[in-house]
């Protein structure tokens, strides 16, 4: 599993997050006028749409490190996350949308073109932080929080602006918001991916043995090696290496590997390492399984 | 008791005068809508003589919502109801001032030579006077002048110094400037107030009609080209943006819309024989904006882009309305018209293929030793992986090698050799040139299953093909 195949799949899972909000936000904005208030309205058309994006994106972490107890645990916590996130997001959307269209509707009543894409764009962007930041809790890694909740910020951003446009361009086209949805699916998808990468400390390639060919990213301060599924590295089909064999710990930019078994031997390059700073093109030996170090 | 005193008195005002009130919706704040579904509306009630008018209770607003502007809902409770509620506000000011050529004949109609017998040169001095009286910090004041074309000096600002030296930049216009675009400039000065909060008032100075050059020149406008501008058009306008329009009237030419355009933005017509009158002008402003009642009442959830809100004053005085809308569009936007079962489609589609992803089998299958090359440096590799055959695989620069690391010049033509050994079923690599096995110079090695090899910064891993 290259960090290709991993991008493609955050993009796929993206398309699908948008097709499947799209049925779920027109029967709630069906039924609009049956709401109390605009601020049940909109945190409950908020909550489903971001857990479902939430959740389709949460699948993607199981999916790629091929751990099958992640695909429950992902899909509950972006779903929460998203739950979340979307509520508060569309609620600060609609706020920044309201704000902006009514200062500028004090003045003009020609916004269509601009106050208008401009501020959903923004509400769409809010939403799509709150949504990228799903994987970080499960994870419990801040520093993937954020990187999600970046990828999630511009990929609202594009997914918001060419919905609109694409409305104003074509308005004539018959579901405008379902391709906006599966733009900001995919826009989300595809800048949690660049920005994910973008972001890690380099990658660790299997170089042989069960996972021979996937690739971890290092994209968390701290990640654990070890035979337990619980590790951020998992090498589960691996004999002969501790549950918790070693763990790497980003300082200052530079990457550590650190022994945490010294009875059983970790070697970079063919020797033994108790901590070693890692540069591009070292060889890691961790019982029978070989890991590459390299930039991508 | 009191409803019925109440309600005698609305009818003997009804009947006993023919005197009209007048009612403008100064401001709608939606700014609560989205926490508390509450909308507070500013309210100013006028006479005839556009005084306002004070003592009215909750029970003389009826407020309704629309979401086109022409079926109206049914009248909305009021949560709040507050009078004299507009006290201190700052308000912005849009001078409009007349140039045309009659400007520059004396107040009486006659042609003069004497600049200080002409029309603009007491409109002038009423404009100083105007802005010396502005009490308010907060105030803002804006300009523009108006003939055949509309000439926008400043936009509202608080600089009053600076607005009284423009006026000197007015100058007497030339013969073909002889039209007067009264309604096309009232309604472009209206849009001058882009970015303003707080109340908005234009005063415009003029001394005659509506004189549109597209309909009196019979020629398209340089600039309106063939529009000609109703007197409604500006009506509009001030309305949707609650701006109130103060005409002042010079000479004995009026233009009979400018009442009406007062009267329906909630503004009053001066004269401006009377000086005293013309210095009371911003005082009148001021008490106006002083004496508005603020309503709230909660919103409808019928889903529009903007609403209209209307709001209804029976007083005893009379009767009137003001409609005005707010912004009230959401960020997914308005619903389809019709729901159907189809929708559900891609819905059921995506669940299906995501479950289906996640039954994905991304492991690597077993196949034949291999060597795969996973970066070059420098050059580049005539193919990603070779499988390795059962006697020799050289890699090297040359042509011939089976797996070709090209444009390298540290590479030999043969660099390395990969021997299969079948007896003991393992490969060995045997060096020809500077050779890195995991990083570590050798010169002959038994390969191990994710061996890295270094041939000259091609980076290749040696795969036994087991899983």
């Amino acid at each position: 599993m290259s960090t290709m195949v991993r991008r493609l799949i955050l993009l796929g899972l993206g398309f699908l997050a948008g097709a499947a909000v799209w049925p779920v936000a027109e029967l709630t904005l069906f039924f609009q006028a049956r709401f109390p208030t605009y601020l049940l309205f909109l945190a409950l058309l908020g909550a489903v749409t971001g857990a479902l994006m939430g959740g389709f994106l949460g699948l993607a972490e199981g999916i790629t490190s091929r751990v099958k107890a992640r695909i429950p645990s992902g899909l509950a916590w972006g779903a929460l996350a998203g739950c979340l996130g979307g509520a508060v997001g569309l609620l600060a959307g609609q706020a920044a949308l309201w704000l902006i269209a009514g200062l500028a509707l004090r003045s003009y009543r020609s916004f269509q073109t601009v106050v208008l894409p401009v501020s959903r764009a923004i509400g769409w962007a809010v939403l799509g932080i709150f949504v990228g930041c799903g994987e970080g809790l499960r994870a419990g890694s801040p520093r993937k929080a954020g990187v999600g909740m970046l990828g999630g910020l511009l990929g609202g951003l594009a997914g918001g602006f060419v919905l609109e446009y694409t409305r104003l361009l074509f308005p004539s086209l018959a579901f405008p918001r379902l391709a906006g949805f599966v733009i900001l699916g995919l826009a989300i998808g595809a800048f949690y991916g660049l920005i994910e990468r973008g972001l890690a400390h380099g990658v660790l390639r299997v170089l042989a043995g069960a996972l021979k060919g996937k690739e971890f990213l290092l994209n968390q301060n701290r990640m654990r090696i070890g035979s337990s599924r619980r590790n951020e590295i998992a090498l589960a089909a691996y004999e002969g290496l501790a549950e918790r064999q070693a763990q790497l710990r980003v300082r200052r930019g530079e990457v550590y590997l650190i022994n945490l078994e010294p009875k059983l031997p970790v070697l970079v390059n063919e020797r033994k390492i108790q901590e070693h700073k890692l540069k591009y093109g070292d060889v890691i030996r961790i019982g029978p399984a070989r890991l590459f170090y390299k930039y991508e | 008791m009191v409803n019925r005193a109440f309600v005698l008195l609305l009818m003997l005002g009804l009947a006993g005068s023919a005197s009209a009130v007048n009612v403008s919706l100064a401001q709608i704040d939606a700014s609560r809508l989205l926490l508390t579904q509450k909308v507070d509306l500013y309210v100013s009630v006028t006479d005839e003589e556009g005084r306002p008018v004070r003592g009215l209770d909750r029970g003389a607003f009826r407020i309704s919502e629309s979401v086109d502007g022409r079926r109206f809902s049914e009248a909305r409770r009021l949560e709040g109801f507050k009078p004299q509620a507009g006290a201190e506000e700052g308000i912005t000011f849009v001078l409009l001032i007349d140039n045309s050529g009659s400007m520059y004949d004396a107040l009486d109609g006659r042609p003069t030579q004497e600049p200080s017998r002409m029309r603009i040169t007491q409109a002038k001095e009423a404009v100083r006077s105007f802005l010396r009286s502005m009490t308010s910090p907060r105030d803002r004041v804006g300009l523009a002048a108006y003939n055949t074309f509309y000439q926008p000096l400043s936009r509202p600002g608080q600089d009053r110094e600076r607005i009284a030296g423009l006026l000197e930049d007015i100058q007497r216009p030339q013969p073909d400037q002889a039209y007067t675009e009264l309604y096309a400039s009232l309604t472009l000065g209206a849009r001058e107030f882009a970015g303003a909060e707080g109340r908005k008032a234009v005063v415009v100075l003029s001394d005659g009609e509506n004189y549109p050059y597209a309909r009196y020149a019979g020629k398209p406008h340089p600039v309106f080209k063939s529009k000609i501008y109703q007197y409604t058009e500006p009506i509009r306008l001030c309305q949707e943006e609650g701006i109130t329009v103060y005409p002042i009237n010079y000479g004995r030419e009026k233009d009979r819309r400018l009442q009406n355009i007062a009267l329906e933005t909630g503004g009053q017509v001066f004269d401006a024989r009377d000086r005293e009158e013309l210095a009371g002008v911003y005082r009148r402003i001021h008490e106006q904006v002083a004496g508005e009642y603020r309503l709230t009442y909660r919103a409808t959830m019928e889903p529009a882009e903007r609403k209209y809100v209307r709001v209804e004053v029976q007083s005893p005085g009379g009767r009137a309305s003001a409609a005005r809308f707010y912004f009230a569009s959401t960020v997914f936007g308005l619903p389809l018209a019709a729901l159907g079962w189809w929708l559900l489609a891609p819905l059921l589609a995506a669940c299906l293929l995501a479950w289906l992803a996640t039954r994905l089998r991304l492991e690597s299958r077993k196949g034949p030793a291999r060597l795969q090359v996973l970066q070059t440096r420098i050059g580049y590799a005539s193919t990603r992986a070779i499988p390795l055959g059962s006697s020799k695989t050289v890699i090297g620069g040359s042509p011939k090698a089976d797996l070709t690391i090209a444009g390298a010049p540290s590479v030999r033509g043969e660099h390395a050799t990969v021997l299969y050994d079948p007896k003991s079923r393992s490969y060995t690599i045997v060096a020809g040139g500077d050779l890195l096995v995991n990083n570590q110079p050798v010169k002959t090695r038994k390969l191990e299953p994710g061996d890295v090899i270094d041939v000259g910064g091609a980076t290749i891993v040696f795969d036994d093909g087991e899983v």
